[in-house]
């Protein structure tokens, strides 16, 4: 593991890169280049702790598109990740594996990123309740369609396999919750990032907007906003950071159920606090709302999460600590 | 160099194997005076067996070792009830004061009588008119024969307030003011006073949960020698603000561990239903927040030797867990807290009216939000 200078140094160095590349080719940049030419997929081998935190922080932090979940569950799941080979992730809300068996037939549904609209496979993940699949379908075979939604830029494409299990190979069954955990860490970071972008602006604006002659940032109600935004933004960091540190299924998912809640907190604080001009496409506040509120429904929405993490504590009557000093 | 993980382990260890020993006497809740009896108890037993040195410098008696040894000891006994961890922490913000400000032989004789439950030491700061805005305090501290440099004793007037255990204690940390009346925090010097001087008069008040934690402390003449001030004269507001690092550490630390184990408590009891499963989730996610959080704090502590204003998230963080969880309780054990009888509805009555002053005491809520705009966020001045 890196230590926190160096992180921070790379971080500087992702994010600086994506924003020259989106600053010169706009929304066309191809974000994904860019992330290869930095060494992503090195990043990701040698330390894919390290590597997702940094990379999807950039991506939120800069609202840029990318498919480097890709990356990371093809690994997490034992593939070597390449550029043709999406993964199909769980529906809208929800975390099981996208796939189910049905005798010799594979039904799956799911969503993907962008990078299904021209891999040439798609890896598919099937469950039982003791055991787990994973199949590589050719993507002709599949119907993908593009998610248009609140996020029409965020590449989600939604999913429908039906087709012969052929080729079906056997997973270790605690893979497809490797993966998920992965994942949810993953899009925790981009949520995080996303979050600062929007607390930074929302914090701008009020320095910057005067009313009754003094910035709106001299009233205290404005203030307490931003604090209570601060205050979620910073108790998300520290979840990821004991997610990094004392990595498991389980400080996986209370970071995904944190971030989920922290882009609430955050975006309704911040709209707020931008008012008339955070309603409007001229300002970039609507971007971040919107991608946050796709990437929240990712690997489980929070209220999902919290449900089940809830079943859990009252099913073994047991409350454990997870993390020491 | 002691790692923390083998530590824990040993110490759990021990407390499992002089579990009988330690347990408390009284049946729950019990009085104040149990809990106080209870944790002094504790102490003494601790400090035979050589762990309540543990963490603490040895030039006041302590065995050396990082401060997060004191941190995990304070958290095992709160997480196992032996102790109520918003008196057992007040160490913390008590003994560290003795270490940093004190002459070194005050200090030496002292400490290791808080440490070895001999004595029980308070903590005299707020006053009627200085809740939130302590730098206004007005209790007055004048030297004998009027040379602050030459006078062997001063003699101390005023009011103090919310003074936690002042009934019980043997010596107080007391905050005066010593500069002209509009001085504010550069007029302030600290006292280490002897309870049982005449003219201190103590009278205790009662909390919405029964319990006569607080009290009033009327200072009337008391006469203090000048060999007991701590720091320097004017010197108390930077006495003052170096307990911020403990309070903001080790003590959340323990209120933490003691949180989590209410919250065992409660999914002991409670329904085995979804809507007790949504709400034991969220708390338990608010939880693991503050605790993550808590966590980062305390390593850079460790890591820079300090910690300062950004702790006001830590503060919100551990208030709003704290009143999340109680109301938790409240809502999935309709009619414990307002109705029922019995040994544990009595112990969550008193809990869950505590627990609404966790947005109250070490700064309001309000003044920890002020203190992240303008000194985290940047935003200026709000007048």
């Amino acid at each position: 593991m890196i230590d926190a200078g160096e992180r921070t140094a790379m971080e500087g160095t992702v994010r600086g890169a994506i924003v020259d590349a989106l600053s010169t080719r706009g929304e066309r940049a191809d974000v994904d280049a860019v992330l290869q030419k930095l060494g992503w997929l090195e990043m990701l081998h040698d330390g894919p702790d390290d590597a997702i935190g940094i990379v999807f922080g950039a991506l939120g932090a800069t609202n840029a598109t990318a498919t480097a979940l890709d990356d990371v569950l093809a690994s997490a799941l034992g593939r070597e990740p390449r550029a043709d080979l999406a993964v199909v992730l769980p529906p809208f809300g929800v975390w099981g594996a996208p796939g189910r068996l049905q005798g010799s037939d594979l039904h799956a549904i799911g969503l993907a990123t962008a990078r299904a609209a021209h891999a040439r496979e798609l890896l598919v993940v099937c469950t039982t309740a003791s055991e787990a699949w994973a199949i590589v379908v050719p993507s002709a075979v599949a119907e993908v369609r593009r998610v248009n939604g609140v996020d029409p830029d965020g590449g989600l494409h939604a999913i429908r396999v039906q087709r012969s299990a052929e080729g079906a190979t056997r997973l270790d069954p605690v893979a497809w919750s490797s993966a998920v955990a992965l994942g949810r860490r993953a899009i925790a970071h981009q949520i995080e990032g996303a979050c600062r972008a929007m607390l930074e602006l929302a914090r701008a604006y009020a320095l910057e907007r005067e009313q009754f002659g003094r910035p709106i940032a001299r009233f205290q109600a404005v203030r307490h906003r931003l604090a209570e935004t601060l205050v979620a933004v910073e108790a998300l960091e520290a979840t990821l950071t004991a997610a990094r540190e004392v990595p498991g299924p389980e400080t996986a998912a209370l970071a995904k159920a944190v971030a989920g809640r922290t882009s609430r907190t955050v975006s309704r604080h911040a709209q707020q606090v931008l008012a008339g001009i955070g309603f409007t496409t001229e300002h970039r506040f609507h971007r971040f709302l919107k991608r946050t509120m796709a990437l929240e429904g990712l690997f489980g929405s929070t209220d999902e999460i919290v449900l089940d993490v809830g079943r859990q504590l009252l099913a073994t009557r047991q409350v454990p600590t997870l993390i020491d000093l | 160099v002691i790692d923390l993980a083998d530590y824990r382990a040993e110490l759990h260890a021990w407390l499992d194997a002089n579990h009988e020993a330690l347990a408390p006497l009284h049946s729950p809740p019990g009085t104040l005076d149990d809990h106080v009896a209870q944790m002094q108890r504790v102490k003494s037993i601790l400090f035979d067996a050589g762990w309540m040195q543990r963490g603490w410098p040895e030039r006041v008696g302590g065995r050396g070792g990082p401060p997060m040894l004191r941190t995990e000891l304070g958290a095992a006994l709160a997480a196992r009830e032996l102790v109520d961890p918003g008196l057992f922490s007040l160490i913390e913000v008590l003994a560290p004061t003795l270490i940093d400000f004190a002459p070194p032989e005050l200090a030496a004789e002292v400490v290791p009588r808080l440490l070895s439950g001999a004595e029980l030491w308070c903590q005299g700061f707020s006053e009627p008119d200085s809740g939130s805005d302590l730098a206004s305090l007005r209790c007055r501290a004048v030297p004998e024969g009027g040379d602050a440099r030459t006078a062997s004793r001063w003699v101390v007037n005023g009011q103090k307030v919310w003074t936690s255990l002042a009934q019980f204690s043997d010596r107080c940390v007391l905050l005066t003011r010593t500069g002209p009346a509009d001085s504010r925090h550069r007029g302030i010097t600290a006292f280490f006073v002897d309870m049982d001087t005449p003219g201190i008069t103590v009278v205790p008040l009662e909390m919405l949960n029964g319990r006569l934690e607080f009290a009033e402390v009327f200072f009337d003449d008391v006469v203090v020698p000048a060999d007991r001030m701590l720091g320097e004269l004017n010197g108390g507001w930077a006495v003052a603000m170096s307990i911020l690092p403990y309070e903001r550490s080790s003590c959340f630390w323990q209120r933490i561990a003691y949180l989590y184990r209410q919250l065992q408590r409660l999914v002991e009891v409670a329904p085995n239903d979804d809507r007790a499963a949504e709400v034991v989730g969220d708390a338990y996610v608010q939880l693991h927040a503050l605790r993550a959080r808590s966590r980062a704090t305390q390593h850079r502590l460790a890591e820079t030797g300090t910690i300062g204003v950004e702790t006001s998230i830590d503060k919100v963080l551990v208030a709003t867990a704290e009143q999340t969880l109680y109301d938790a309780v409240r809502r999935l054990l309709p009619g414990t807290i307002e109705t029922d009888e019995g040994a544990a509805a009595a112990t969550w009555r008193s809990e869950y009216l505590f627990s609404r002053a966790a947005t109250i005491y070490g700064g309001t809520a309000e003044v920890q939000r002020n203190i992240i705009a303008r000194r985290l966020l940047q935003l200026g001045g709000d007048e």
